[in-house]
């Protein structure tokens, strides 16, 4: 795959006044201002025109745009997300969006078998430029259909860019950069840092965001934090607990080294490696399902790095082989926090002191 | 196979449809016997009232612990949460005709059709909070009551239910029973692939199942007109080699005679019947939707056609006795108290309890 | 210097609200029309713009009940 520029550009006249977006505001300013700078930007998905859809992202693109480029879709998803993959390859960069990744099940085929593998099978000819925007998360009792993460699940399958932000500076840029890649993008934002009032948002995910149009590159991960000692590994809402957990451990006189991932595929593993070289301990937090999980991937990655001489044994948090059960008791006790990032931490350190 | 003649523009094709049903109304009331179709009336006066009552309770408690900081996840009721004040009737109508044995799904909005279809009220409202005395200890929700003694079950993902329906339905016939199936969704659901695939095989396979339309003219904010490209699903039934009928104006008694007529086809062997209700939702999609993509004028006429008001007005003046009518109404809200508080004191459950039920 | 209040028409009676997000912090510089804060009412959200230009002095934070009419900043 192509990759955007590694190096984030920000605009002339970028030393401006700041202002604070939610993930939310964000990405409706990228939307914004790609669809008023090409003309072949449409939106598409449920409850998008009329009310700027039921996460904010699409407020106001009706109005600005029109019916033709900004359409409510019926209950569709594999004829609307299908015929997005048939718009691309005819030239149009459509930016569609699934509510909830756990409706995937319904138009899995018009992702995985269509969009992510056009170019592949076409040997370059048709290309899919097309964004796949979808919530992700739990943590507020919407149960076993409402809550799931899945960024294995997807990060799984050849042929697409995964990726999730953590923070409203980076949402935006990357959606920019998503929505000029030629590469199908599957974009996730979490709910718990959307910034959707009727939900609690974690306000660290909400940032100065600067004005105008500037790209975030999809396929590198980013140093939320620099440190020595520990490599906590995240991506969304987990690199809040780290970097949560980080502020505590500097306390305690340990250096914690927090990276956001931002993207799950491609992974960038030389972040990664370099990082766990530095420190020879690593910790990683995913919020998916446990099995072939994001954070397996990570260990995985940093322990077949011949540059990698681990001093603890590698630990990774994530959320159990079980299906997101509603009653809240249940649900809070088995997602990742900041007070069990902070335990694992501890722990680590503990178990190679000295080393 | 009843057909109806689609002349024209919807209006039209409404009134023809409404005069067609009050002719066969009054004949099957006939039919079925005035002694068994008055209790069945009462009852599902009474099962409205159950109903409604409990979701103004769920209503009122939803918002203990989100004001004035509106956060899903707190309260004692955390999540979403998808009211079926209106939609009563569809509830009723079909399931006053229906045995334990017979297999129902419904939806995201199930608990008008949970109640209907025999689940306890306790174990239910129990589940709601998530307690350890709910019908699943607590791990399914308001979105996924599941109750196997009724043979129960609803989903949070639209469309879901339909398939299953199908394949209970062929469960009966392999098995020798004549029992039915019946599968409640939305107008929305109708434009998913699955509810295509269902029909098809239901019809090809003759399966006694029942497909439920309950029509209430939007997917969250999203019209039928915008979103569907015919005017009725009796259309897409005759598509799909099936009878499709349309019944008016929410109405529980017409409902009552549609779903009548189709239980008893099925079970005699005669497969699936498509019924698509004019219903209304009265608020709005989940608890907290402000509604605004509905016009004002529609939103006001909602508490005018409230159908509880309007099919009691109709059976006092049938001469029906009000004090008894009162009588089941205090029944009504002293059973919604109770299950309430019997959620309210129940406790949450074990850890342990989510382990239990991933594999067997 | 401005008063920010909550304006009348956020929502419909006297039930309290909150604002959800600040979008400046405390001191930063303002303009006429800025969107300063998003302000939740059960779970609709009403965009509170800077009535004018100047900096930013919050006098109620975020997740904290408020009624319409309430003075929440101060623009200097």
């Amino acid at each position: 795959m192509s990759s955007v520029e590694s190096s984030v550009e920000v605009p002339a006249g970028a030393a401006e006044r700041k202002r604070r977006l939610t993930i939310s505001r964000a990405l409706n300013e990228a939307l914004h201002l790609e669809m008023a700078a090409d003309p072949s930007v449409v939106v598409l998905g449920e409850d998008l025109a009329k009310i700027g859809g039921v996460w904010g992202t699409t407020q106001g693109l009706l109005a600005a745009f029109g019916g033709k480029r900004v359409r409510d879709t019926p209950i569709s998803e594999a004829a609307f997300i299908g015929a997005a993959v048939g718009m691309a390859a005819m030239g149009l960069r459509p930016v569609v969006e699934l509510m909830f990744v756990d409706f995937f099940g319904v138009c899995m085929n018009s992702i995985y078998n269509l969009a992510a593998k056009q170019r592949f099978f076409s040997g370059g000819q048709v290309k899919c430029p097309m964004v796949l925007m979808m919530s992700v998360g739990g943590g507020y009792s919407d149960a076993g259909q409402h809550s799931q993460c899945l960024y294995a699940t997807f990060g799984h399958l050849p042929g697409m860019r995964v990726v999730m932000p953590s923070n409203a500076s980076d949402a935006k840029g990357m959606l920019i950069s998503a929505i000029r890649d030629d590469n199908p993008t599957i974009f996730m934002f979490h709910k718990a840092i959307h910034g959707v009032g009727w939900l609690g948002t974690l306000p660290a995910s909400i940032v100065n965001v600067a004005e105008g149009s500037y790209t975030v590159p999809l396929d590198k991960a980013s140093i939320a934090r620099e440190g020595t000692d520990l490599t906590i590994v995240g991506l969304g809402v987990t690199v809040h607990h780290a970097v949560a957990a980080a502020t505590v451990l500097q306390k305690e006189g340990v250096s914690a080294e927090v990276i956001d991932l931002r993207s799950i595929a491609p992974l960038d593993r030389e972040t990664v490696c370099r990082s766990v070289a530095k420190t020879g301990r690593l910790l990683a937090v995913d919020d998916d399902y446990l099995s072939y999980g994001v954070s397996g991937e990570v260990i995985a990655t940093a322990v077949t790095d011949p540059r990698v001489k681990l001093k603890a044994t590698p630990v990774r948090i994530s959320y159990p082989d079980v299906p997101v059960p509603f009653s809240s008791v249940l649900e809070q006790a088995i997602l990742p926090n900041n007070e069990k990032v902070l335990a694992a931490a501890r722990k680590i350190i503990a178990e190679s002191s000295g080393g | 196979m009843r057909r109806l003649a689609l002349t024209g523009s919807w209006p039209n094709m409404l009134s023809e449809i409404r005069n067609k049903r009050r002719g066969s109304v009054a004949t099957h009331g006939i039919r079925a016997g005035a002694k068994n179709l008055q209790t069945d009336r009462l009852w599902m006066f009474e099962t409205m009232l159950r109903s409604r009552e409990l979701e103004n309770r769920i209503k009122t408690i939803y918002f203990e612990g989100k004001t004035p900081v509106f956060n899903m996840a707190k309260g004692p009721i955390p999540g979403e949460m998808h009211l079926s004040g209106g939609q009563e009737p569809c509830a009723v109508g079909v399931c006053a005709h229906l045995r334990p044995s017979d297999f129902v799904t419904s939806t995201h909005r199930p608990h008008h059709v949970a109640l209907a279809k025999g689940v306890d009220m306790q174990a239910m409202t129990a589940e709601i909070f998530g307690k350890a005395t709910g019908l699943s200890n607590g791990l399914g929700g308001h979105m996924h009551l599941f109750d196997a003694a009724v043979n129960f079950s609803c989903s949070g993902i639209v469309g879901e239910g339909i398939a299953p329906a199908v394949g209970a339905a062929i469960a009966a016939q392999i098995q020798g029973r004549d029992d039915v199936a019946v599968t409640f969704m939305g107008e929305g659901a109708t434009n998913q692939g699955v509810f295509h695939e269902s029909l098809n095989l239901a019809a090809l396979w003759k399966a006694p199942v029942l497909f439920v339309i309950e029509d209430n003219a939007y997917g969250i904010s999203v019209a039928k007109a915008e979103s569907t490209a015919v005017a009725s699903n009796v259309v897409r039934a005759a598509a799909y080699a099936m009878p499709g009928v349309f019944v008016p104006d929410n109405d529980p008694d017409l409902i009552y005679a549609a779903a009548g007529e189709a239980v008893a086809r099925a079970r005699a062997g005669g497969g699936p019947t498509l019924i698509e209700i004019e219903t209304h939702r009265l608020e709005g999609h989940f608890v907290g939707d402000t509604v605004e993509y509905r016009p004002l004028v529609e939103r006001e006429r909602m508490k005018d056609i409230d159908p509880i008001m309007l099919f009691r007005e109709r059976l006092l003046k049938e001469g029906a006795d009000a004090a008894e009518l009162d009588r089941l109404a205090t029944a009504a809200a002293a059973e919604a108290d109770a299950a309430v508080a019997f959620a309210r004191e129940s406790k949450f459950p074990d850890l342990k309890e989510m382990y239990t039920h991933v594999f067997g | 210097m401005v008063e920010v209040t909550i304006p009348q028409d956020f929502w419909d009676d006297d039930s309290e609200g909150s604002i959800s997000s600040w979008f400046f912090a405390e001191g930063d510089t303002v303009q006429k029309g800025d969107l300063i804060a998003e302000v939740t009412n059960e779970k609709a959200a009403s965009e509170l713009l800077a009535p004018g230009s100047g900096t930013l002095s919050i006098v109620v934070g975020a997740e904290i009940p408020i009624h319409r009419g309430q003075l929440v900043a101060k623009i200097i």
